[in-house]
């Protein structure tokens, strides 16, 4: 599915994407999402906003756990400027070359886009200042595997600046076998 | 999430939640049955 999302943002999905929806909903910035190419921000599919958690100081190595087309990504490599770098994980390599286009667009040379997924990045321990992720843990089967790596790429006092989506209620049943409740 | 973070070794809280699929095909779901967007910060520990 995310591979269609970064081929054809505009298609019929059971989920907001674009800046619009972005700075509408979600508190981003629409002007710097302005700055950003149309084909990065296009694709984006966020469920909430890892830059409003916490600001992002300029010289700290950011991983952003399934970066997608990189519409955070890039905003994170902007803000820890050229001494910082911005590390970007997808598991979609439509998505990734979307990502890695985006920053060469956009001339931050502070971007790096690695094939990998939630349960094995690809990231030396205790390396990275701050993790954001936006709608992508929920995706992730073994979810235990998967806050075990941040918490083993993460520095001592290191942050996760997490978005995603949590459910109010424990399910029956009959709703959790109802794949049509939960699907496009 | 919030269970699997703290089994992490994280203390993690949520700061902000967002009605992220109004307007959607699944507004009634998540109505439903409380599915919101949520941003969570987590501090690893020292």
């Amino acid at each position: 599915m995310y591979a269609q999302v970064a081929a054809a943002p505009d298609g019929a999905f059971h989920f907001h994407r674009g800046p619009h929806y972005a700075a509408a909903r979600l508190g981003y910035d629409a002007a710097e999402l302005a700055a950003l190419p149309a084909d990065v921000t296009a694709s984006f599919a966020g469920v909430g906003n890892p830059h409003r958690i916490a600001s992002i100081s300029e010289g700290a190595v950011v991983l952003d756990v399934g970066c997608g087309a990189g519409t955070d990504l890039l905003l994170a490599a902007r803000r820890v400027g050229p001494h910082g770098r911005a590390i970007g994980v997808d598991m979609t390599e439509a998505m990734r070359r979307r990502a890695a286009a985006g920053a060469a667009t956009h001339g931050l040379a502070n971007v790096d886009v690695r094939d990998g997924d939630a349960t094995a990045l690809p990231v030396d321990d205790q390396s990275i200042d701050v993790v954001i992720s936006n709608g992508v843990l929920n995706l992730v089967p073994d979810k235990p595997r998967a806050f075990a790596e941040i918490a083993r790429v993460l520095k001592p006092g290191g942050r996760a600046q997490i978005a995603d989506i949590v459910i109010g209620e424990v399910l029956p049943d009959d709703a959790l076998r109802d794949i049509d409740l939960w699907t496009g | 999430m919030i269970e699997a973070f703290a089994s992490a070794g994280f203390s993690p809280r949520i700061v902000t939640r967002f009605d992220c699929f109004a307007g959607t095909t699944k507004e009634r779901t998540a109505r439903r049955y409380g599915v919101v967007g949520v941003n969570v910060l987590a501090i690893r520990s020292r």
